[in-house]
This record gives structure tokens, sequence and C-alpha cells, in this order.
């Protein structure tokens, strides 16, 4: 049991991570971003490669890793997102874009193969590959009958000081209210000379930042790295946290991840494996109907 | 004016004849000289069966680059399209049906995945038309493709060796090893293959003397398997079975030894591909499967075959690459002994569908006959991950 | 590519050999109306894939275990589907917008991986086969059913029912402050769209000869979904021209030896969204912002 709470606390620190790049956007834009888990995969991806194909160190290849994944964010932004804005489109059309740019960075990690078009970002096709074993000191630590290991426990440590420095920024400085602005009301904000654009750049480009750290931290860890690490689960349950952390909260999507981890994990053990993902949903979906606003958002309007 | 007529009517059929002599046939009798065979392949190049199709078709066409350079069947080239149906079921069935129908193929080769076997191979076998499967390996694909209805398919082979008798053999083989008591079965429930692994292995451990102390089911889209890790090693099992494809094997393999465990990993063809055993690495040193080939083994053709693979694309061929390969050669002696008109596509189809089941050629899989259920008869490889990407080989098992 | 060829030259040809692919636009078709029905009330109801999930497994048990025929299955299996939308349309009214999505996404993935792989009786992982599965046959129910289908949603949307969904979607309040009752004609909607969404899982499993329990979730629904936003919500021809649209892509994009369809399909997708946010049939022209460079004069004659 104990063991079983640990493997809820690491994978609530990815999910929080992750979903904290969902809830920045929707906080903002009132868009749900589904090229994030895309990009979530594209960090694991990138790392991967220049440390396998590229010989670089883990850290040179993981900065490398953001770097494209912030990236990214602006590619996001500059051809799924602002054109739509422009033309004054409904948010849902913002969906479907996003879900065009996720199918492209897939497939193209999908199709990365010796003597394909894309071997230079990736060269192990749809298969599941994982970081060199020893490119990392990790030790396993068995104390009092539980397995710790080194990679799954720095997950930890990591995602709280992520969320603190975010919640920091967010809070204090003035970037952060700015984005606090433009998550109220754009239009107010624009006239009292906020570069609204600007803003949204940058929060997407943040958000997906954050969401390439999830992705490294996730090949790392699980020693799991595939074209499908993102699209697979994790894009549901992220969207699962923010729901039940309130959207457009980033407390509620940090205490949303670990909470759904909980969850799960109690739901496996007291329900059996078979069932315990579908309790997991029921769960969410008596949350929403329930409690709709999730459990730190406030009704409606006010956001981060 | 009517002489010069006859010497040119004369002419005209020497000239014909001659035509008809100068193709080297290599069958004797039954010439095909100027003709295509036309062969349709369906193969998940995209999507979850991406890591298996993309060597099928390695395999396949290495095998028609080679037939043809040779002067063909009978003097015909071999013309193979392959179709990648993005691992989705719909897709398959589509082209299974355009192939069939639109470009009149004579025969086809696939779908990669179980999955989608389902609805293809009862589609080519209502529309009539020769299908060998080349990697499934799940059950009631041959020869009952319409199960729950027991009438045998006709039009339907398979040269990948079925997880109902790789499963047992490689079972069988480890017990007789060393004697474990106890299992946990480890299963992604939403997923034909694995399932039908695992139901192999529920009624096979029995007959072993092997108590299955649960059976853990999970979904293939999972995240983290820890928690079911975490639950299978808390029973303190011998053996943990893994019937699962893609990444699955290899991340349940790294999370148990990391829990502390020292058991024996057995599975089924999902660990029968380099990636899984590199992905594994040291974790997965030691665990066993069967296999339908083993890069090592001894028959005439596989030293050809696999320094043909490795001159044509620069790594080592597979289990899926050999199976492919085999697929085309399979077809091309059925062909050769056909007696195919050319002009009567649905007789064709039934004299190749006749033709393959008196198939009795050396393939790299090893000296392949078809069962009368349309199934492979082989020797089975036991093998076993050397925790550096590769195997070793532990048992050779021949065909009884 | 030659697709498209075969198609105007010999069309007759063309629809013997593509009979699958005619029928599975006809069923996408179908799915599309269904949620057309729910976006055009102004819900974001994801829920379609299990109610057609209901459909097909209701439809085919009763024809491998009682033997009858297919016309009762099918409307067994699409009234079963109808009691369930009541069953998760009630309780949902009061949940708008994007928490809706997730609520109804909720409720598929716990039948899915809740209920239908853990009851024996639908063959849990493994799925059930279909012996009674007619492909080829089986298009001319699917082309009727289309017919019959859109004709019934256009005459219901110019009627009374119509005016009153779009009422609701303009201005929920404001609806609702006009003396419509709100509720019951959401709730109209929720089950009209399960029941074509389960008539259409039933169908479906007429024309495969397998019904697969990992067809009917997120993946599932944000493909149908896309079906009716690229195809235009407006009236009930654009999901079925986005059907269309989207069923025959991968097929127009195909080429033998590229693999990179995916990619392809991404781009058109992005292309097609951000060129008419208001889908293909929306209303409005094609909407391409003026650069700063365009002339004036020219922007009188843009196309519209």
């Amino acid at each position: 049991m104990g063991q079983q709470v640990l493997n809820a606390i690491f994978i609530g620190s990815i999910y929080a991570l992750f979903a904290v790049g969902y809830t920045l956007v929707f906080g903002v834009l009132d868009i749900l971003n589904l090229a994030h888990s895309a990009v979530f995969m594209l960090g694991a991806a990138v790392t991967y490669s220049l440390v396998v194909n590229y010989n670089q160190s883990f850290v040179v290849a993981a900065v490398l890793g953001i770097a494209a994944c912030a990236f990214m964010g602006l590619v996001i932004e500059y051809v799924c997102l602002r054109p739509l804005r422009r033309r004054r489109a409904p948010p849902i059309a913002a969906l479907i874009s996003t879900i065009g740019l996720a199918l492209i960075i897939v497939a193209a990690v999908e199709q990365g193969r010796p003597g394909s078009f894309f071997a230079w970002l990736w060269v192990d096709g749809a298969n599941s590959v994982r970081f060199p074993p020893n490119m990392l000191p990790n030790p396993t630590w068995h104390v009092a009958g539980l397995t710790l290991e080194a990679t799954k426990v720095a997950v930890v440590p990591i995602t709280l000081a992520l969320m603190l420095v975010l919640g920091y920024v967010i809070r204090f400085t003035q970037f952060g209210r700015g984005l606090r602005a433009v998550a109220e009301n754009p239009r107010a904000a624009s006239l009292m000379g906020l570069d609204v654009d600007r803003m949204i750049a940058l929060t997407v480009v943040l958000s997906s930042a954050l969401g390439g750290v999830a992705g490294i931290l996730f090949g790392l860890a699980l020693s799991d790295i595939s074209p499908y690490i993102g699209r697979d689960s994790l894009e549901i349950r992220g969207l699962a946290v923010i729901v039940l952390g309130g959207m457009g909260s980033v407390p509620g999507a940090v205490v949303g991840g670990y909470l759904l981890g909980l969850i799960e994990v109690l739901a496996l053990v007291q329900f059996g494996s078979n069932v315990h993902a579908g309790v997991a949903f029921a769960a969410l979906f008596l949350m929403l109907v329930l409690r709709p606003q999730g459990l730190f958002g406030a009704q409606l309007h006010e956001r981060l | 004016m009517k002489r010069e007529r006859i010497i040119l009517g004369l002419l005209a059929v020497l000239v014909l004849a001659a035509c008809g002599t100068t193709s080297t046939s290599g069958g004797g009798g039954n010439s095909y000289a100027g003709k295509t065979i036309k062969l349709g392949a369906i193969l998940s190049i995209t999507g979850a069966g991406g890591v298996y199709g993309p060597q099928s078709r390695d395999g396949m066409n290495l095998a028609v680059n080679e037939i043809n350079k040779a002067g063909g069947v009978n003097g015909a080239m071999i013309s193979l399209t392959v179709n990648d149906d993005a691992s989705d079921k719909a897709q398959s069935a589509r082209l299974a049906q355009t192939m069939i129908e639109q470009d009149q193929d004579l025969a086809l080769l696939g779908p990669t995945l179980s999955n989608s076997a389902v609805g293809v191979h009862p589609l080519a076998e209502s529309l009539k038309t020769p299908i060998l499967a080349v990697s499934t390996t799940g059950i009631h694909i041959v020869p009952d493709c319409n199960f729950p209805d027991t009438t045998p398919c006709k039009y339907v082979f398979r040269d990948s060796l079925g997880e109902e008798t790789a499963i047992p053999d490689n079972i069988k083989s480890y017990v007789e090893d060393k004697h474990p008591s106890t299992g946990v079965l480890l299963v992604a429930q939403d997923d034909k293959f694995s399932s039908d692994g695992g139901t192999i292995v529920q009624n096979t451990v029995g007959q072993y003397g092997i108590t299955l102390l649960a059976t853990i089911k999970f979904s293939k889209t999972e995240a983290d398997l820890s928690p079911y890790v975490t639950q299978a090693v808390q029973k303190k099992p011998d053996v943990i079975f893994i019937t699962s494809l893609g990444g699955i094997p290899a991340k349940i393999m790294t999370e148990a030894r990391k829990q502390g465990w020292t058991g024996q990993f057995l599975g089924g063809n999902g660990f029968n591909t380099a990636t899984v055993s590199k992905q594994a690495g040291a974790d997965g040193k030691g665990a066993r499967s069967a296999s339908a080939w083993y890069i090592g083994n001894t028959f005439t053709s596989n030293a050809a075959f696999v320094s043909a693979y490795r001159a044509a694309y620069s790594k080592d061929p597979d289990q899926f690459a050999a199976q492919g390969y085999t697929g085309i050669k399979i077809l091309a002696d059925a062909a050769k002994r056909a007696n195919l008109t050319f002009s009567d596509l649905a007789g064709d189809r039934d004299k190749l569908r006749a033709a393959m089941e008196t198939v009795n050629i050396d393939t790299p899989l090893g000296p392949f006959q078809f069962t009368s259920d349309h199934d492979v008869k082989q020797t089975v490889w036991v093998i076993a991950m050397d925790g550096q990407g590769g195997f070793t080989l532990v048992h050779e098992i021949k065909a009884s | 590519m030659d697709f498209i060829l075969q198609l105007f030259n010999d069309p007759v040809a063309f629809y013997q050999t593509h009979t699958l692919l005619i029928a599975e636009i006809g069923i996408n078709s179908i799915l599309a109306v269904s949620m057309f029905v729910v976006l055009y009330s102004g819900q974001l109801s994801l829920a379609a894939p299990g109610f057609m999930a209901i459909g097909a497994y209701t439809s085919v048990l009763m024809g491998n275990y009682w033997n009858t025929p297919l016309p009762l299955n099918l409307l067994v299996g699409t009234l079963f589907a109808g009691v369930v939308g009541l069953a998760v349309g009630l309780p949902v009214l009061r949940v708008r917008g994007v928490f809706l999505a997730i609520a109804t996404i909720g409720f598929i993935e716990a039948l899915s991986l809740g209920v239908i792989l853990n009851l024996p009786i639908t063959g849990e992982g493994l799925g059930l086969k279909n012996p009674t599965a007619d492909p080829i046959g089986g298009i001319n129910i699917v082309l009727g059913s289309v017919a019959v289908i859109v004709f019934v949603l256009w005459r219901l949307t110019k009627g009374r029912l119509g005016r009153a969904w779009e009422a609701i979607r303009q201005d929920e309040l404001a609806a609702l402050s006009q003396g419509i009752d709100v509720g019951r004609y959401k709730l109209i909607a929720f089950i009209l769209s399960a029941l074509i969404a389960g008539f259409a899982g039933g169908l479906e499993s007429h024309l495969n000869f397998f019904v697969d329990p990992t067809e009917y979730g997120v993946t599932r629904t944000v493909q149908v979904l896309t079906f009716a936003v690229l195809g235009g919500s407006g009236n009930v021809f654009g999901p079925v021209v986005g059907a269309l649209f989207l069923t025959t892509l991968p097929e127009i994009v195909r080429v033998p030896n590229f693999d990179y369809r995916d990619v392809i399909s991404g781009a058109i997708l992005i292309l097609v969204i951000v060129f008419r946010p208001q889908g293909i049939v929306g209303r409005g022209g094609l909407a391409i912002i003026r650069p700063r460079w365009w002339p004036k004069a020219r922007s009188a004659a843009s196309p519209g």
C-alpha cells in the first residue's frame, strides 16, 4: 500500500506538470490546446535524439529539448491560434487547428526512420525506447519495504519547485499581472496598453516549455519514449486534472494532479485493476455534475 | 498475290512462335512470359502497428526483387503494392476491398495486426481471394476466420507462428528447466493480441503445474504501469507472464526489477523484436519467449536471406521481415504451379489457393508447409533476451 | 489519387468497388448529424461514441444470442441508447460549455474502461464477433438511413424545435426569460443525439465483423467533433460534408510508398479551419485577412 502511495505521488507530479500547461492556456485564452500532449512527447523525443543520435550530454539535450518545445509554442500561437483570433473565430475552431498540429507532430516523429525525411528528428519510428541506462546516476533504495528510485523521487521536488516559481511569477511580477489582466478581460487589458498578442504568445510558450519538462521527466523516470506517450492516456488525464482542480487555476492543477493520481491508485487497490480507470472517470463525471468549477475554480470569471 | 499472303502468314506465325519461346520459363510447360503477377499487401506502416509493418514490407520487397531479378515466376514479374492501413481496422477493410475489386490483385498479404485481421480476413474469404497473414498470431485467425462459425475459411492462410503454439512451447521449455510453481499474468485488456495471449496463458499454466496467483489487466494506453507492477510483485510469484505489444513489456520488466523482483519473465510474440530487447536492456536479461525465427538458425535459406537483407537495408532482419519474405516466396511458388491463365481472375485466385495448400519449400523459417488448417508447421525457437538488445538461443523445438 | 479519377470516369464501378468506403462515409455522416444536434442546441456533448457502443453491443448481442432479425436489433439498440441518453442527459443539464465536454468524456471513458471491458458478456477486451455482418450489402441500409435522418433533422431544424434550439444556443438565459423551457429542449436534443448515435453504432457493427471496445473512446469523439466543426454546424448538411471530406481524406492523400499521410492530413485540417473557421458549409465567405499591403480597391472584389 505504501508503495502504491509512492506511485501515486510520482504520477501525480507528472499529471500536475502536464496539466499546468493546459490550465495556463485555458485560463488566458479559453481554449483547450490539444497540441499540448504532442509537445510533451516532443520534449522527450528531441532530448532522446540529442543524447543518442547527436551525442550530447543529458543536460545540454534537456535544455535544447525544452527550447524546442518553447519554439513549438510559438508555432502553435502563430499557426493555430492567432489567425483564428484575427478572424474572430469561435473558440472551438482553435480546438480543431491544434488537433491538426498535434497530428503533424506525432506523424513526423512516427515517420522518423533511417532514410526518411524526418530522420534528423528521430530515427526509431513507432518504437518505444529509453534513455541509455547509465546516462544519469539512478540509485534505487529499499527502505522499510518500499522501493525508492532516484529519478522518480527527484520528479516531486522539481515539480514543486517549478510550481512555486510559476506561482511567484504570476502573483508578483509585472508579466504575471499582465497575464492575469488579459485572462480577466482582454479588451480592457489592451485598452490599458498591454500588448495582448505578446502576452498570449508568451503564455503559450511558457505552457509548452512546461509540457516539454514534463515529457522529459516522464521519459526519464518511466523508461519509455515513443511518438505516442502524450496522446495515449496523458491527454485525457490532463483534462481530468484541470477539471478537478478548476479550469484556469494553477494551484488547482497541481492539487488536482496529485488528487487524480491518488484516486486512481486507491481505486486500483480497492476495486482491482480492471475497473479502476472506469472508476476514476466516473468520479470525474460526478465532480462535474456536482461541482463543475472544481476545487479551486471560483465562479466563472476569476482565473489565475 | 495469294502466294505472298501465304508466305507472310507463315512468317507471322513463325515470328509469333519465336516470341513465344524466347522467354526463359523456369517451370517447364506453363510460361507466364510478359505477364504480371499482381500482389497486394495491407500493412501498418503508421500507427501502433508501425512497429512491425515496415519490417514486413522490407522482407517482402527483398523477396520480390530477388525473384524478379532471377527471371520472375515462369517469366512473369511480380508487382507488389504495399498500402498502409494506419493500424485502423476500417481502413484495413476498405483497402482489402479496393485491392481485391478495383486493383484486381491476385492475392493479398497481411494485415499486420490481429485486430484488423478480424475484419479483413472474412471479407477476403467472402470475396474469394487468397490472403496470407504474415504477422498475426492471435486465435481464430485460421482456420476459423469467421468464428464463432466453425466452417474453415478456404482462402485464409498464415505463415506467422500462432501464439497458441508459441506460448505453451515457451512455458513447457521453462518448466522443464526450472520447475516454477506460481505466476502472475499481466495483460493489456483492450488489445486483441494481448487478450488472446492472456487467455492462452490462463489455459496452459495448469497443465504444467503453475498456479496463477493473479491476472492483472490494464489498458494499453496507460502512462505509468508501476501500480500494476507493484500489485504483481507484492504477490511474490516465480514467474511474471507478459502478453502485450509495443513498449509495454520493457516498461514492466524495468519497473519490476526496480521494485526488487528477481523472478523470470515469460512472454509471447510481443518480446520478439530487437527494439523490445533494447528498450528492456539489462532489466530484460533472461526474459524468454518462443519465436518463429532466430537470426542464427541454420536452415539452408536463412544465411542468404540474412546477408541479402543486411546488404539491402543496413540492419538486421527480424521475425517479421523473415515472415514477410517467406510470404512472398510461398505465393511465388504457388503461382508457379497453379497454371494461371491471367484472363480469368476468379479462376486464377481459386487455382492459387489450391496450389498454396501444397506448398513445400525451403525458407528462412525452415522447410515450410501448411497444415490442413492453413496454419504453420515449423520449428519453434525459444529465445532469451541477452540484456544488450539481442537474443540468445535457449531451445530449438522441432515441429512434431 | 487515381481514386478520384475512377470516380469521374466510371461512377458505377467506383460505387461497386468502394462500397466499404461509401458505407463508412454514411456512418460517419450519421454520427456527424448526432453531433450536430447537440451542438446546434448549444451543448458541447462529446458522448456520441458511448451511445454508439451501446447500440452496437446491444444489436450484436441480440443477433448472436436470440437470432433476431436486423431491424429489431437496431431498434432495440437505438432505444437502449436513448434510455441511457436520458439517464446521462438529465444530470448534466446544468453543466455548461467545456465542462460538459469533459463530463461527457468522463462518461464515455467510464463506460468503455469500467463497464465494457469488464462485463464478460461483451467479450471484454476481445470484443464481439458479428457473423451476420454484411459489409457489401449493408450499404443500402446505410445510404437509406442517411437520407432519412438528414431529411428529418432538416425539417426539425426548420420548425419549432430548431428555433428553440437556436435561441438556446445564442443565449441560454435570454431564451429562458423568453419563456422557453430550456431544460426540456436541451434534454430532447441530448436524447435525440443519443438515439442517432446508437443507431449509427448498431449499423456500423452490421458492416464490420467485429465490435471493438477500443473504438468508442476519446479518439473517436474527437474525430466526430472534427466532422461537425470542419463541416460547419450551422445547418444539418455541414457535418455531413465534414464527414465526407474527412473520411475520404486519407484515401485522397494515399500515394503508394509515401508514408507522410498524417502530416498532410494535419496540414489540410489546419488550413481548412484557419481559412474557413465557420466550417466548409458555414455562412460567410473565405475568411482571408487583408494584409496591410493589399490595396484597398481590390478588397471590394475579395472572395465571399
